[in-house]
């Protein structure tokens, strides 16, 4: 579906985009993961052509970047706005037009749209007599119109309420069951920790991790515990088999050495103290993600060091 | 070239839907038509009162004759003038003018004259009243009493009054311009001077109005962030270049509206007679083609530019200081008219008219004055294409790169590279 072969991207004094590739099949749900910064809006706009590559070679749908891709394609920029003073319909209707879609066609699936998101009513108003949310969903249903083959959506859930979250993610889960490919870039992790199958996490440029969700996790998460736990926790650093523990209001997170058996650790905290809960956990990907970057040496800002309890 | 004429509609409905373009399109010519009929207008509207005058006159001979020159009558059958003779004695003149200027001050009379006694060989009267605005009145009055004078003294050495007249009788010179063909019409530096000034400023406002006009669109676009979504569909120059032709287009609607709307006032001008009659019976279809030519090739040309100077600002007042050179050289152009009319068919004024810049204005005023060879015609038609296209290519560079510039201005330098690259 989409193949990105060793593409690199410079600007003055920076490198955006430092010999990634990617490969995403179809019929997936993606996720393109990474802290501000990283390179995923850069990827995203040489993927739909809006800026050339210095370097590397992008395929959608096995051929080459051409106008008549763009016909094929949704997207859903990160800078996104509307026209303030056009009417609902007819501002979808010229979106939908420059998809190549024909007037009636436009019409009829505006409307069906603006009825599936509880917009039914609007169609005449202008656009700035809409809120935010509504706005967005106006811009989300410009993406999808023309039912494309693949769908990228960047940071798409940002200013939207739940009610609206969840309907969003009912339309991409549909879309992937349709068989199309979505790409997905954000960094609110529970999103893509519920939507995505596959994921790529990219840093500076460059591509810190790419796989199966699930094997993602299991690969970083069997040395792991949580446990809610009464004592002395410096006495249970001293296990050869702790490589780190983390301290939360609820109790502690241990990460150990690979190969190490939970098991000896539980009997090692029991030794140690009073043990309320023991779990082999998973890492959350938000963590995973955390990790990853820091040993990248990235700088993590507030909002996505908080990613996943947005 | 199909997503380029749906930018193209989109830009044009926007822009023609909007309340300010029907303001502005039909002010543009009310203001214009007040300016030209507004004296004819108040002239007209301004009630025709009767002028209650007096006339002192110290040498008893004068108000007679006076009287029956002034008996025009106004539109209800009464005299124009009332006058009134006032008898008054050398001495008491100080005290019949203070009788007088009460009753200028109480309004029982317009004004009052004082013809003295020496007026035959001193040449001297006064007119005294409240509102000595009235010009027309004044002017007649003071024409009726000359016309008494000349003739009492020209009858004092035994002439004739209206033979005379006949003898010193001047000529009337009439400006004729010869054309192309032969022909012969009324012309003369005044009449050809504001005919063409009339054009040229309006082709200067147009042009210089939708020019900015694209370039405000395009500021408009990178703040409210529709360019991303838009690029995603179409390719930046169809963008572009429809919003340049839907701008244009709306300057023709424009012209068009004011087309019919002239057609009416000209209609109205011939039945009234007058400069404006004059004016529009000048007016062919060439002159009007070669108008909406020069709009067509000037808009392009200065809107390529202006969406260059867009492209790399993200405000208004940030692209007001950019556009400083552009508009510039518009202003310098509506300037060379004047010198371009007192010799159109000389180098300098030829080798101008060739430059794309002062193109559309010159070469359109040269047309209007005396028509030029038509290979200069053609060539000013290519070289304003050929700039455009090259302009046109400019703009596309800068506005592909600048267009997802968020914040920080580029300096010239860095423009530079934009242009050289791609």
């Amino acid at each position: 579906m989409l193949s990105i072969e060793n593409v690199t991207k410079r600007y003055e004094g920076h490198t955006a985009v430092d010999d990634l590739s990617l490969m995403i099949e179809p019929g997936v749900i993606y996720g393109l993961l990474g802290p501000n910064g990283a390179g995923k809006t850069t990827t995203i706009r040489m993927t739909m052509g809006i800026i050339q590559p210095d370097e590397g070679k992008i395929e959608i749908l096995g051929e080459p970047f051409s106008e008549s891709l763009k016909e094929k394609i949704g997207y859903l920029p990160e800078e996104r706005g509307l026209y303030r003073k056009m009417k609902v319909l007819e501002h979808l209707v010229f979106l939908a037009e420059i998809k190549g879609l024909s007037a009636k066609t436009a019409v009829e699936r505006a409307s069906h749209w603006l009825e599936r998101v509880d917009l039914a009513g609007w169609e005449d108003k202008p656009v700035e007599a809409l809120s935010k949310g509504m706005q967005q969903k106006i811009q989300f249903i410009s993406t999808i119109i023309h039912e494309p083959q693949m769908v990228i959506l960047d940071e798409p859930f940002t200013g939207l309420d739940p009610i609206n979250t969840q309907l969003l993610k009912d339309v991409i889960v549909e879309m992937k069951d349709a068989g199309r490919t979505v790409i997905l870039s954000t960094h609110l992790m529970d999103q893509v920790e519920k939507l995505c199958e596959k994921i790529c996490l990219i840093n500076r440029g460059r591509k810190v991790l790419e796989g199966g969700l699930a094997e993602i996790k299991m690969r970083f998460s069997k040395n792991v515990v949580s446990m809610r736990f009464t004592g002395d926790a410096r006495e249970l650093e001293k296990h050869p088999d702790v490589e780190k523990i983390s301290e939360f209001g609820q109790g502690l997170s241990v990460t150990l050495s690979e190969g190490a058996d939970p098991v000896v650790m539980l009997r090692h905290a029991l030794d140690c103290g009073r043990v309320d809960r023991f779990e082999i956990g998973e890492m959350s990907l938000h963590d995973i993600f955390i990790a990853q970057v820091r040993a990248e040496g990235g700088d993590l800002d507030e909002e996505d060091a908080a990613g996943s309890q947005a | 070239m199909k997503k380029m004429l749906l930018v193209v509609r989109r830009e044009y409905l926007d822009r023609v839907k909007k309340k300010s373009f029907l303001i502005g399109t039909i002010l543009g010519p009310v203001l214009m038509g007040l300016l030209i009929f507004a004296p004819a207008l108040i002239f007209k509207l301004s009630p025709d009162t009767q002028t209650t005058v007096t006339v002192i006159d110290m040498t008893g001979e004068i108000y007679g004759q006076m009287e029956a020159s002034l008996a025009d009558t106004l539109d209800d059958g009464t005299l124009k003038f009332s006058l009134r003779e006032y008898p008054a004695e050398e001495t008491g003149l100080e005290e019949t003018r203070r009788i007088l200027n009460i009753e200028v001050e109480e309004d029982a009379i317009d004004g009052y004259l004082v013809i003295p006694a020496d007026i035959i060989g001193a040449g001297k009267a006064a007119f005294y009243g409240k509102r000595v605005g009235d010009i027309k009145s004044l002017e007649q009055i003071e024409s009726a009493l000359s016309n008494v004078v000349i003739g009492l003294r020209l009858s004092a050495r035994g002439l004739d009054y209206g033979e005379v007249r006949g003898l010193v009788k001047g000529v009337d010179m009439e400006t004729m311009q010869v054309t192309e063909k032969g022909a012969e019409k009324r012309g003369g530096f005044d009449f050809i001077f504001m005919s063409s000034f009339l054009f040229i400023m309006m082709l200067y406002m147009t042009i210089l109005m939708w020019g900015v006009a694209v370039q405000r669109s395009i500021i408009e676009e990178k703040n409210n962030r529709v360019i991303e979504v838009l690029l995603s569909s179409l390719r930046p120059e169809d963008l572009l270049f429809g919003k340049i032709f839907g701008v244009g287009a709306v300057g023709l609607t424009q012209y068009a509206i004011w087309g019919v709307f002239g057609t009416i006032m000209t209609a109205y001008g011939l039945t009234m007679g007058g400069p404006v009659a004059e004016l529009a019976g000048n007016l062919s279809f060439a002159t009007l083609g070669f108008f909406i030519l020069y709009y067509v090739l000037g808009f392009l040309f200065y809107a390529t530019m202006f969406a260059g100077i867009g492209s790399v600002c993200n405000t208004d007042q940030e692209a007001q200081q950019m556009q400083t050179p552009v508009v510039l050289c518009l202003v310098f152009t509506i300037l060379l008219p004047m010198m371009v009319i007192q010799r159109p068919d000389s180098t300098f004024a030829t080798v101008i008219s060739l430059i794309p810049v002062f193109t559309p204005i010159v070469m359109f005023m040269r047309i209007n004055v005396l028509m030029p060879p038509v290979w200069q015609i053609v060539l000013s038609i290519v070289m304003m294409i050929l700039a455009i296209r090259f302009s046109g290519k400019l703009a596309a560079r800068i506005f592909r790169t600048g267009i997802l510039m968020y914040g920080k201005k580029p300096d010239a330098r860095e423009i530079l590279k934009w242009l050289r690259r791609s």
